[in-house]
């Protein structure tokens, strides 16, 4: 095989990103109540259950259907009403989430029609039974995330009554995130609808008695009538309009839709706040202006030591993009960004501000971790912000690894790394300086030497 | 508490009739004066948040992967590829670091329009990059589910690429739905390595003395190691790992060992099996976890070999380990003694920790594999009475018959049905066998019985996985990994009891735990309330 150019390949070597069901999990472990069902193999609920558990440090309970070959020549319908029975016997759940998986798909599972015959059969007219076609071969878990949220607003929300709450779609970002944003828009006297909201759920307090189901979540009735909201902010520059959630409010019902950025970083938690004032006309409080003042402080302090970053960003694409905007507030030139997803949204939305750069930069996607690796390697990039599997990076160039995203299962309390608003972005951004301060102390005094000694002699 | 089987009766109540009638056979309360039969090897049922896994999951994330020397490429969507990368800790070390791929992920990334024309083309494209790149010796190719939906032929692949490339490249189509656990994909796993891998090499007769493989020690944490390291003092000339930090250039000529080591029974008996049809090589049960086993296990192995040198460097190597053991547990017992703990892994797990436990004074009072068969818990006696289902007769048995010019009988029969009475040669008894009055056994636990288990028996300790890890934990008891060992270990042979010892110890002793009191810890034993006196 001869290289081409553009360094295509076939092998995935290394991925950089999960499939599809895994994000739909996600999206349905913050709807309160929620039951997830994978039909197909149970291995897919397996493995996917490990890779969450390892993150979150919580149980991950998704059932399967189990599916086996019987199953793959005459249809799995008798397992996924099986299960569906099973499901909410023990489990009593409020909404259940069906999610299919290659196996389910290959042969062609219409778990739809399956859901509504059950639902019918079973008599239980009203009980919601949402069901989310992910393939695990058509897409990353941010594309099963956002369809599955999609999924489930198109299978609760209904004609309502227009009122004053504002709906907030988040990615997937940590549970200390979702809590940081509520407080945001409590302290500026916002009623919003959170969704998905699985602050509680993934990250449950210790309590002295064990919830099968975990409290916590965002609301059936609520999802329902996000409809009425008298508009949607959705934390979503990448995705595509077949899978937003929000568009798909604003075609059915009207609800005006501001797609923003993650508030990550100085000018996007501006662009988030300026977008809730102009919506609801609220007053930004003074403790939030504060927070500003001290966030642009931080930055002034540390700007000295962040212009010295060359990064390489990767992970999920709405997680790259804001973090390649706080590395540029600050200096840090992001030289290699990269997406397991198949977007090319990430050229499109970076090109502006990348494009007076004099650096050479890369932007990937559909990629994995040998191409990232291969643009990392000898090019000056000295500081990884990303997901765990970066440690590869560090491993094999040594190049230190912020963990941001998903999965950090290799460092405890990813799941509550607090990134978004002010506050958050402060935190973020002291963590990448002091990683490029660390990796500056360790090798400070060795570089002196091999500049001034070694070479003298 | 104890459970009963009328207590057990009200836990499964909770399940629709049918549910609780099929549950019900996977538990076992165990009675010592009865023959016992558990049900296993099943269906799962749906829905039952099970901690079972795939076919897929058996045959590349346990049996394959470990291979160091091979490049492992899973033919299907990246999913399945990306969850099975490096997650079992089995570690590897090469003496040629280039020639070790045990820190990769290969895989096709099937997309949808592969699932719509097929993958054929990208799985040999696949192939082509991997050995221009990396020029590995020997691939395997692993299917995922789609790849037997759609009729991808790998096995047709794989030939073209090895008459192409000209090294050894292997299909397993261990479709993730393939079987009823993990345990289908060992099978398959097990009938390729024979078929395709053991006796290969051309070596005819080992060069040193005693030569054994390993077989189902997979160095989770480098369990491996720590064995290897007592086996080579002894004297014993280690042919190949099966498979852990294993070897395909090893694994070629495990043909020429005089011995068979099974540590895990459900994973590879079948290879154990076959070699002994085609070469007449026996194997031996052994269990390397806990002191008292291991120390049972070499002293089986010298047996075996009827030396009476290695006899007497066994019990040299015996008494200069324990004099360094012994007191370390000593110290730990004092801690642990009285505990009770639950043991739910795997396939043989279940059944190796008890001994150790045992030895720091923790008694095990539930015990079960998450996807082992009947002859696992109740001995391989049982084996004739197991009824084959549809699901079993879908992975076929290889069949194997004497290699002519390898077959040399290790034993005589009579010295082999000497042996027999004293060692467990070619035999396994079972988990039953270590189960005490009143203790349950029970096959696929689920997390509803998890819980439920737990809130009646109250262990003090539960070894299992990550999966039920979280659930043991917010429940206020101290969880133990024994798949991954919580990035910990080697727990196997002399050093790795210590270690254990210290890691359970010490997650007793943890200050944590004073802040927290399992609720039925504060339960009044009496109902009342306290009336001020007039």
């Amino acid at each position: 095989m001869k290289k081409d150019k553009t360094g295509y390949r076939n092998v995935s070597e290394n991925p950089c990103n999960m499939c599809m069901p895994l994000g739909g999990i996600l999206a349905l472990k913050g709807i309160e109540g929620s039951m997830v069902l994978l039909h197909g193999s149970q291995g897919c609920a397996t493995y996917m259950r490990r890779t969450i558990s390892e993150h979150y440090n919580e149980p991950i309970d998704v059932a399967s259907t189990s599916l086996n070959e019987k199953g793959t020549v005459f249809g799995g319908e008798d397992n996924f009403k099986k299960g569906l029975d099973n499901i909410r016997l023990v489990y009593q759940p409020e909404i259940i989430g069906v999610l299919t998986t290659c196996l389910a798909e290959t042969i062609g599972e219409d778990i739809e029609r399956m859901a509504k015959e059950y639902i019918k059969d079973r008599e239980i007219e009203g009980f919601p039974i949402i069901s989310a076609p992910t393939p695990g071969y058509a897409g990353t878990q941010a594309e099963g995330y956002f369809s599955t949220l999609r999924k489930i607003i198109m299978g609760l929300a209904k004609e309502t009554k227009k009122n004053k709450k504002i709906n907030v779609i988040v990615p997937h970002i940590s549970t200390a995130d979702l809590r940081e944003i509520k407080r945001i828009l409590a302290s500026m006297d916002i009623e919003a609808i959170l969704l998905p909201d699985y602050s509680d759920t993934l990250d449950a307090p210790y309590t002295k008695t064990y919830e099968r189901i975990v409290s916590g979540g965002t609301k059936v009735q609520d999802i329902a009538s996000m409809s009425g909201s008298q508009a949607t902010i959705e934390m979503a520059e990448a995705i595509d309009d077949v899978i937003s959630p929000g568009a798909f409010l604003k075609q059915e019902y009207g609800v005006p839709l501001y797609r923003i950025p993650l508030p990550v970083g100085l000018k996007n938690t501006d662009i988030f706040i300026n977008t809730l004032k102009q919506i609801t006309g609220s007053v930004i409080p003074l403790d939030l202006s504060a927070e500003r003042g001290r966030l642009l402080d931080g930055m002034i302090d540390s700007h000295k030591h962040n212009f010295q970053g060359i990064a390489a960003i990767f992970g999920e694409p709405e997680h790259v993009l804001s973090a390649v905007t706080l590395c540029m507030e600050n200096g840090i030139f992001p030289q290699v960004i990269a997406t397991g997803s198949k977007t090319h949204r990430l050229e499109d939305l970076l090109y502006e501000s990348l494009a007076e750069s004099e650096q050479d930069y890369h932007i990937m996607n559909d990629t994995d971790f040998s191409h990232i690796r291969e643009k990392c390697k000898n090019s000056g990039v000295n500081i990884a912000i990303g997901h765990s599997e970066g440690k590869y990076l560090t491993e094999k160039e040594g190049i230190p690894l912020v963990r941001y995203g998903f999965p950090i299962h290799d460092r405890i309390g990813g799941q509550r790394l607090l990134s978004v608003g002010y506050t958050g972005s402060l935190s973020f951004l002291d963590r990448i300086t002091n990683t490029l301060l660390d990796h500056k102390y360790i090798n400070y005094r060795s570089t002196m030497l091999q500049k001034y000694y070694d070479t003298r002699s | 508490m104890a459970i009963n089987s009328k207590k057990l009766d009200e836990i499964l109540d909770l399940y629709p009739s049918k549910v609780k009638r099929n549950r019900k056979n996977h538990i076992v309360v165990r009675d010592t004066t009865t023959v016992q039969e558990i049900e296993a090897n099943t269906r799962t049922v749906p829905g039952i948040i099970t901690n079972r896994g795939c076919a897929f999951a058996g045959c590349k994330g346990v049996v394959l992967g470990p291979l160091k020397d091979m490049i492992h490429i899973v033919h299907g969507p990246i999913g399945c590829g990306y969850y099975a990368w490096a997650t079992r800790r089995n570690k590897a070390q090469s003496d040629d670091p280039k020639n070790n791929y045990i820190s990769y992920c290969f895989s096709t990334d099937m997309q949808e329009s592969d699932i719509v024309f097929g993958g054929e083309k990208k799985l040999a494209k696949v192939i082509d990059e991997v050995v221009e790149i990396f020029h590995p010796k020997a691939i395997t190719i692993s299917a995922t589910c789609p790849v037997g939906l759609i009729g991808d032929d790998l096995n047709a692949v794989a030939k073209a690429a090895e008459a192409k490339h000209l090294i050894k490249i292997l299909s397993f189509n261990c479709e993730g739905y393939k079987g009823v656990s993990q345990s289908a994909g060992h099978h398959i796993a097990n009938n390729g390595l024979v078929e395709h891998v053991i006796g290969s090499g051309d070596m005819e007769e080992a060069s040193g003395k005693y030569p054994i493989n390993l077989l189902g020690e997979y160095n989770i944490g480098g369990d491996g190691w720590e064995i290897a390291r007592v086996l080579k003092d002894i004297g014993y000339d280690i042919i190949s790992v099966m498979t852990g930090d294993g070897s395909y250039e090893e694994l070629k000529n495990a043909h020429v060992s005089d011995l068979n080591l099974v540590q895990c029974h459900r994973s590879i008996n079948y290879i154990a099996e076959m070699l002994e049809t085609k070469y007449g090589t026996p194997w031996l049960k052994v269990n390397f976890i806990g002191v008292q086993s291991t120390i049972e296990s070499l002293r089986n192995m010298a047996l075996y070999f009827g030396d009476q040198d290695l006899i007497n460097k066994t019990e040299e190597v015996i008494a200069r380990e324990i004099a360094v053991v012994e007191s370390v547990i000593d110290q730990y017992r004092m801690i642990c003694q009285g505990k009770t703990a639950f043991c739910f892994v795997g396939g043989s797990r279940g059944h190796h920790y008890q001994g150790l436990f045992a030895e720091l004074g923790i008694e095990t009072i539930l015990a079960g594999y998450e996807f082992a068969h009947r002859d696992d818990y109740e001995g391989r006696d049982v084996l004739p009475h197991i009824k084959t289902d549809a699901d079993s007769k879908n992975i076929p048995d290889l069949k194997v018959t004497q290699d002519e010019q390898r077959f040399r009988l290790k034993l005589s029969p009579e010295r082999a049905e000497e042996l027999k009475e004293k060692i467990p040669l070619s035999q396994y008894k079972g988990l039953i066998q270590d189960m005490k009055d009143g203790t349950i056994m029970v096959d696929d636990l689920n997390h509803f019985e998890t819980e439920e288990f737990i809130k009646i028996l109250k262990p003090d300790i539960f070894a299992s996985g990550v999966k039920d890890k979280y659930v043991i934990q917010k429940m206020g008891i101290p969880s133990k990994q024994l798949h991954s060992y919580d990035y910990s270990g080697p727990y196997a042979g002399f050093r790795g009891a210590m270690k254990f010892a210290e890691d359970v110890a010490n997650s007793f002793i943890s200050p944590t735990w004073n802040f927290i009191t399992p609720p039925w810890k504060n339960e009044p034993l009496l109902e009342g309330k306290i009336e001020e006196g007039k």
